[in-house]
């Protein structure tokens, strides 16, 4: 990992804690997975990887009623895995979620099987009314901590979509 | 094991936890068996997520049993859940599985490989090390204080009849289900969940 990458990835992590998030619960997407490393290494978050994005939505809308603040955190394919869950439980039940998720498919992405993402990604979002925030440049970054309490306020679901670019610091 | 029998069993010890219920005959019957909205929270048309659901609860508020009834037909479209339950091993989080081996909610169409389907198996193949497995109320009387008052995460398989007779829904709305049972852990296990606190009962 560069440098780059370390600083906007601890960047990332102090927003979190100072959001007051304790409970990451994730599943990796190679862009985030430095970020995942540095949850788990990190002692003031208790991370819990799950084997199905569900799990996720599940454990953290769950957490909710533990007076836990959660993170759920994976990629964009993941996350289109989750309206079912999104729609059935945050959104029927009011029960906030925070949710970071990579913005695949897009300019800059050769991987073939993110297409998809990056044609209906965001649209899938808007499609469902969910909000989220693009985070194409750092100095987005620091608007963490405002979208957290947004989706506290709102009582939904919330989703913070990071670039490779800014994840790689280089952007 | 009759469903019903089973939950009136469960229902008279509950003491000061929380049961966490899946779609379809699990609420259904739970309702029908205690008329609860506080103690129990029915986890409407979210089928295979309510044991990760308990969990978060289970980890928040270590002090307070969790129970979660889960139905085999929410279940099998998960079962990796339990890898998830395992790495956590919560003390308090107690999964019943309900099996009845068919969609009952829904006609009752049968699980795939329903007759072959060992889900205590599967547990104590990703490693659970309390696993039960009962199929008759005699079995679940002398079992339970093993299963429920003993500290450490368990799995139990429930092996019931399908239910002829649909037990109906759940009428609550889902946002007053939240906040009810909200507010009884916030009381129970004495920690926030609410921006604000309850409002005092009305006088009028």
């Amino acid at each position: 990992m560069s440098d780059k990458q370390k600083e906007a990835t601890s960047l990332i992590v102090e927003q979190l804690v100072q959001s007051g998030i304790k409970l990451v619960a994730s599943l990796p997407d190679d862009w985030i997975a430095p970020l995942i490393d540095a949850v788990d290494k990190d002692s003031r978050f208790k991370h819990v990887p799950v084997n199905r994005e569900e799990s996720a939505i599940g454990l953290c809308s769950g957490a909710f009623f533990g007076g836990i603040p959660s993170l759920a955190l994976m990629g964009a394919s993941g996350l289109t895995t989750c309206i079912y869950a999104i729609t059935k439980i945050n959104y029927s039940y009011h029960i906030p979620l925070f949710i970071f998720a990579t913005l695949r498919g897009v300019i800059g992405d050769p991987r073939p099987h993110h297409i998809s993402n990056g044609l209906y990604l965001t649209k899938l979002l808007d499609s469902i009314s969910l909000p989220f925030l693009l985070v194409e440049e750092r100095k987005t970054i620091e608007r963490i901590p405002a979208a957290f309490k947004h989706c506290q306020a709102m009582n939904r679901p919330e989703v913070v979509i990071f670039s490779e670019a800014v994840l790689l610091g280089e952007a | 094991m009759d469903l019903r029998d089973c939950f009136k069993y469960f229902a008279g010890r509950q003491g000061d936890g929380v049961v966490i219920t899946s779609a379809g005959v699990t609420s259904g019957t739970w309702w029908r068996t205690t008329h609860d909205m506080d103690q129990v929270f029915y986890l409407g048309a979210s089928m295979s997520m309510i044991s990760m659901f308990g969990a978060g609860i289970a980890m928040g508020a270590p002090k307070l049993p969790v129970w979660v009834f889960m139905g085999d037909g929410a279940f099998v479209m998960n079962p990796g859940m339990l890898m998830v339950e395992r790495d956590l091993n919560l003390p308090n989080l107690k999964h019943f599985l309900v099996s009845n081996r068919v969609y009952n909610a829904t006609g009752a169409a049968r699980l795939a490989n329903a007759k072959r389907n060992d889900y205590a198996a599967i547990a104590r193949a990703v490693g659970i090390e309390r696993v039960f497995e009962i199929d008759s109320l005699e079995g679940l009387h002398s079992q339970f204080d093993k299963i429920v008052s003993e500290p450490g995460h368990t799995f139990t398989v429930l092996e019931v009849e399908p239910l002829r007779e649909k037990p109906g829904g759940v009428p609550i709305d889902d946002v007053e289900s939240k906040f009810r049972f909200g507010r009884y852990i916030e009381k129970k296990a004495g920690i926030k969940i609410f921006r604000h606190p309850a409002l005092e009962p009305m006088n009028r």
